[in-house]
């Protein structure tokens, strides 16, 4: 087999590498977005290493926890601010929410990762009393993607990554399950579950001209 | 650059972290001393850590008095690795030590430090604890690799490459002799001491 061509080396700036799962869940299917939440693990960036995970369970309420399930939970906030400005702000299910703006950030204290993607992965993280959890089921096979531009969630990089698809998903505040479940949605070509493992992301700023 | 589909139509092999050393006395003598670590977050034997270090190359022995070893969280993937992938990179399966490895289970293993400066894999098993450190780290760089410019040559590589200039393998605090040699990888002039971060592994069916 003849192998596709390829530029080896992207010329292009490394922002950020790592693990990126996330959750999307609607009460409605033909509605809104009621429920949102992402996990990282960052492996690189020009803030240092760190895990964190965001759950938005009022995506358009500009409140933040505890009097509203706005709450993000980080190892490293100067990392968490990085991410928030240059890359969430730009994903479209997240961009303009006011639970975004409101969110507190508070420090993690704990974290925790149970199961596989093999039956049940369940991610948890704490800060006090409060808690924040991610439950992906009914994994399907992974696939590698890779995008430029024009096709990537910010708009404005080169971003690789390989993704398992959860056909079950759940996401939880100080242990109460957020109302909704996950949509099938269009995904480069096909329809894909609204809940899905990313493992090994990089983000990539194009050289000026190559993008 | 990403070329299209944006969904890669191969199966994927494998997924996670995979830095290495790889240590020369002489540099045009053979290696003195290798080592791969890996971070996995996807295989078919599931997710877990793997150290394959070679204290001794050219030596087909095992422990206890050499560690010619595959240290790991997980035997299966352990296994996997050293069998589908190790046995695919020529550096390593061709050292008289890759057929007397012996794997063992790891007690701990943890990270330090960070990857824009120095940086260490530490991993810790019944009786020994291994270190791979780096250091003189430079700026990352994104590869997309067609099979041909791979280790293995039969697979699509997705990784992030940082290149150290310094490096050192330590068991129990002994440094094991040799500093890194030179190498080309699509055709980037870098060092036997790198970090992957990122790296993804897709097999043309």
């Amino acid at each position: 087999m003849s192998e596709r061509a390829r530029t080896p080396v992207n010329g292009g700036r490394v922002d950020w590498t790592g693990d990126n799962p996330g959750i999307y869940l609607k009460t409605d299917p033909e509605g809104d977005w009621t429920a949102l939440a992402v996990s990282f693990r960052v492996t690189m960036s020009p803030q240092g290493r760190g895990r964190a995970m965001l759950v938005l369970g009022a995506p358009d309420e500009a409140k933040g926890y505890p009097e509203a399930p706005n709450l993000c939970i980080a190892e490293n906030e100067a990392l968490m601010r990085y991410l928030l400005d240059g890359f969430v702000s730009k994903f479209p299910t997240f961009r303009g929410r006011a639970g975004l703006a409101a969110m507190p950030i508070r420090p993690l204290e704990d974290a925790s990762v149970e199961g596989t993607y093999q039956s049940v992965q369940v991610e948890t993280v704490k800060s006090g009393n409060a808690s924040l959890a991610m439950t992906w089921g009914e994994l399907g096979a992974p696939f590698a993607v890779e995008v430029s531009p024009e096709q990537c969630a910010t708009g404005e990089h080169d971003m690789y990554s390989l993704f398992m698809e959860a056909s079950f998903g759940a996401i939880a505040v100080d242990g109460q399950p957020l109302p909704g479940r996950v949509i099938k949605r269009p995904f480069f070509g096909t329809m894909m579950s609204s809940a899905f493992l990313a493992f090994s992301e990089t983000w990539v700023t194009p050289t000026v001209g190559e993008g | 650059m990403p070329i299209q589909p944006a969904v890669n139509p191969y199966p994927v092999d494998w997924s996670g972290e995979n830095p290495g050393i790889l240590l020369k006395e002489d540099p045009d003598g053979p290696f003195s001393a290798m080592a791969l670590f890996f971070r996995i977050a996807y295989s078919p034997a599931g997710p877990g850590e793997a150290l394959l270090l070679y204290e001794k190359p050219g030596a087909a022995e095992s422990l206890p008095g050499t560690h010619n070893v595959m240290v790991s969280t997980n035997e299966a993937l352990g296994r996997f690795l050293a069998e589908s992938f190790v046995a695919r990179l020529a550096a390593f399966a061709e050292a008289p030590a890759y057929g007397a490895l012996r794997h063992v289970p790891a007690r701990a293993v943890r990270a330090e430090g960070d990857p824009r400066s120095a940086y260490a894999e530490i991993v810790e098993a019944e009786g020994f604890t291994v270190e791979l450190r780096w250091s003189e780290l430079g700026e990352p760089v994104a590869l997309e690799l067609p099979p041909s410019l791979t280790g293995p040559k039969d697979r699509e590589l997705f990784t992030v490459l940082v290149e150290a200039r310094s490096a050192s393998i330590l068991i129990d605090g002994r440094a094991l002799p040799g500093v890194p040699g030179s190498r080309v990888q699509a055709g980037i002039e870098t060092t036997t001491a790198f970090l992957y971060f990122s790296e993804s592994w897709m097999t043309p069916a």
